[in-house]
């Protein structure tokens, strides 16, 4: 399981997080809703490592982050996160020079050395299973919004993470290409995939286990989706 | 040299035309305008040099200031470059560095005596073999197989190294001095010098010798316009008059220069001049099918500079710009300067160095070390320094040019920093900066020229030295040469364009 407890950070003077705790629980479906700059974008990827924090810690899966005070995290406790947490990103982060299918075994080949033969096999299951079997040759230039944002998750998939981190992952696509992610995202729920997302998406929030809603880097109610979205 | 049969005819001739310059003195000094004669006084000793107090000296300048006497003018030395100073003639003599005549040991040739007015010969020379007292490999001229030997670029030593001893590597340069200090560093196996220059050297170098006997070359004589027949007929007489009345041996013995080959001069001076069979010497047909070989394998030489040293550029400078971005501040600092200083300063000026003082370091360091320092290994060496600077500053833009996400996701993969760099942003930074690294190598292949300076015969270096035998053949060589370098460069920019259309259809960012 996830545990962040009293977290806070800031830019120069500015506070992003003023003390944010929250558990997530082995197959759940958790979602951060609320204004924008409410600080849900910078809390996962403070889960993930990919930016420090002032004080409070992190605790994922046996792995731990502590407050750095703008001081790198030390790489050892980084590696370990990221092979447990993996991350969706809003912009996709799809790697140009590669295929949808080199995209998809980027990681068990260059993070964890999986032969590339299993690799590939894998990868080709993974396209398969967010419908782009036919897509795995083609590069990202050539791949719409929606494909390239399901290619990123049969990315994150691919280095088997315990839990995936969404931040915003239908944000940058209109209503027809979120929908085919957003299919993809309650597939992975129905298999008990453990999941924090952050999402403006009602409708996807509403199918959370539990929701917490952020306000001016503070947690401001927390609880079932329907009983806080109603807030 | 065969010496012509003489004829009484002739030889009255050439006494009737000695007396008169005898009698009919030239006017007072003030009258005339001074002897300008065109040397080079970097060639050095015992041409013409400046004594330990600064003074001009040398025995060129003593025969042109007892010439200058016999003219009744002053002399005035006027300093040019050795190979280009026939093309001194054809401008007028009183503009600035105008001469009247060239004296520095320029050797009677047909394709100079064909342009130019000849003079008596002053100093009959030999080209002799120097080596280190302490080898044994060469004892005569017949062991320069597979010898690297230095010779003066565009001298009648160089060609006759050339025509003679084609198992030789020769390997010319501008400079006797450098030259010579070369073989004594046991840099080169041997030079081959003139005898006036070697003659001096040895004075100057006891750890060097003569190997097998100086071979008799030719005859050093003065240069003139065609039109001044009177400025050549003074000179003549002039000449005459030094050889008979010993003035010249007396200038050549105080430089250890005399030998009994001089005497010869004195009997020349009543045969023909230039020689009749002078013309023959150069077999004008088959001039392309000498030339275009040569060339052609010179602009091999290029190729192989530019394809041996760019893609180590390429590769330290991928290594800096990484370590210059990703690199801790210990690391990045260090490199900067290295960019810096690179960048900063000539290539010529680094090859120099690399060449010259770095294997004198080397060999304190590692005794026998300075046999490696190769021209060809110095001038890959110092190109691929030169422009991993400019590479390094590439792939430092590139790598900045490619979005912050990408190392993002790579790491948020579990790859290693290391790892996310290597397979993800780099490979990305190299396709963004294709255009500014072709145009490099380009820029490069160009560059490869100035690899002259430290004794590499590449192609603008072959043609330099063509020219200084062939001068009638300049348009040709010109654009033959520049032909040759757009031959191969051509295709390189065509490569740039392909890569960029290859890769570009990748680009997609996200």
């Amino acid at each position: 399981m996830i545990r962040v407890a009293d977290l806070v950070k800031s830019h120069g003077p500015t506070p992003i997080l003023r003390g944010v705790s929250l558990t997530v629980h082995v197959g759940e479906v958790t979602v951060l809703v609320g204004p924008s700059g409410g600080g849900k974008s910078t809390l996962l990827r403070c889960i993930n490592g990919l930016e420090t924090f002032d004080a409070g810690t992190v605790t994922a899966f046996g792995h731990t982050l502590n407050g750095t005070r703008g001081r790198p995290h030390p790489t050892a406790a980084l590696l370990g996160l990221r092979r447990a947490v993996g991350m969706v990103f809003q912009q996709f982060h799809l790697f140009p020079h590669m295929t949808a299918l080199g995209n998809v075994m980027a990681g068990p080949v260059h993070a964890l050395g999986v032969p590339k033969a299993q690799a590939e096999a894998t990868a080709r299951e993974l396209l398969a299973r967010v419908g782009l079997a036919d897509k795995a040759n083609h590069t990202p230039a050539q791949l719409s919004g929606g494909q390239q944002q399901r290619v990123a998750i049969a990315r994150t998939l691919a280095v088997s993470p315990k839990a995936i981190l969404f931040d915003e992952p239908t944000s940058a696509l209109d209503p027809v290409m979120a929908r085919e992610v957003l299919a993809v995202i309650r597939d992975l729920a129905a298999r008990g995939q453990t999941m924090v997302v952050v999402t403006h998406d009602m409708d996807l929030a509403r199918e959370a286990t539990v929701a917490h809603k952020m306000v001016a880097g503070r947690i401001v109610s927390s609880g079932p989706p329907n009983a806080v979205l109603a807030e | 040299m065969k010496t012509p049969p003489q004829k009484s005819l002739l030889r009255t001739a050439t006494l009737v035309a000695v007396l008169f310059s005898l009698t009919a003195r030239p006017a007072p000094a003030q009258a005339l305008p001074p002897f300008r004669w065109g040397t080079d006084p970097t060639g050095g000793a015992p041409f013409n040099y400046q004594d330990a107090a600064g003074r001009p000296t040398g025995f060129e300048y003593e025969l042109a200031g007892y010439l200058a006497a016999k003219l009744g003018r002053t002399s005035v030395m006027v300093a040019g470059d050795w190979s280009k100073l026939p093309e001194q003639l054809n401008k007028p003599a009183d503009v600035e560095k105008g001469v009247d005549v060239i004296l520095n040991g320029y050797e009677l040739r047909a394709d100079l005596a064909a342009k130019y007015g000849v003079s008596r010969a002053y100093y009959a020379y030999r080209v002799a073999l120097m080596v280190r007292k302490d080898q044994s490999v060469i004892r005569d001229w017949a062991d320069l197989d597979g010898q690297r030997v230095g010779v003066l670029g565009g001298t009648v030593a160089n060609d006759y190294l050339v025509r003679h001893h084609p198992g030789a590597t020769v390997q010319t340069n501008e400079d006797v001095a450098n030259v010579i200090q070369l073989v004594a560093d046991n840099r080169l196996a041997a030079t081959v010098q003139d005898n006036p220059a070697a003659t001096h050297f040895l004075k100057e170098f006891p750890t060097l010798k003569l190997a097998g006997e100086p071979v008799k070359a030719g005859y050093y004589v003065i240069y003139s316009r065609k039109a001044d027949v009177e400025l050549g007929r003074q000179l003549d007489a002039a000449i005459a008059s030094g050889l008979r009345d010993g003035s010249f041996r007396r200038i050549y013995e105080k430089y250890g220069l005399w030998n009994a080959d001089q005497d010869e001069l004195v009997g020349l001076l009543d045969t023909p001049w230039p020689p009749a069979d002078l013309a023959a010497a150069d077999e004008a047909g088959s001039v392309w099918r000498r030339l275009l070989p040569q060339l052609l394998d010179a602009a091999g030489v290029t190729l192989m500079l530019a394809f041996g040293s760019f893609p180590l550029a390429v590769a330290l400078g991928l290594l800096v710009a990484v370590g210059r971005v990703y690199g801790p501040r210990p690391l990045r600092v260090p490199l900067g300067i290295y960019v810096e200083v690179i960048r900063g300063t000539p290539l010529l000026l680094q090859l120099y160095a690399i060449f010259y003082m770095l294997p004198v370091f080397a060999e304190r360091l590692i005794p026998g070390s300075a046999g490696y320092f190769t021209p060809f290994a110095c001038g890959i060496l110092g190109l691929a320094l030169n422009y991993s600077a400019y590479e390094a500053e590439n792939y430092r833009a590139g790598l900045l040019a490619v979005p912050r996400g990408q190392l993002e996701a790579a790491l948020a993969l579990g790859m290693s920093p290391g790892t996310a760099v290597r397979r993800v942003v780099v490979p990305q930074a190299v396709r963004l900066v294709i255009p500014p690294v072709t145009n490099d190598f380009i820029a490069l292949f160009k560059d490869t020229s100035v690899c002259s300076v430290i004794m590499i015969t590449e192609l603008t270096r072959k043609y330099n030295e063509l020219y200084n035998f062939n001068r009638d053949l300049i348009v040709e060589l010109v654009f033959l040469t520049a032909g040759l370098y757009l031959c191969m460069s051509y295709p390189l920019a065509l490569l740039a364009g392909f890569l960029e259309r290859r890769y570009a259809t990748t680009g997609g960012r996200s």
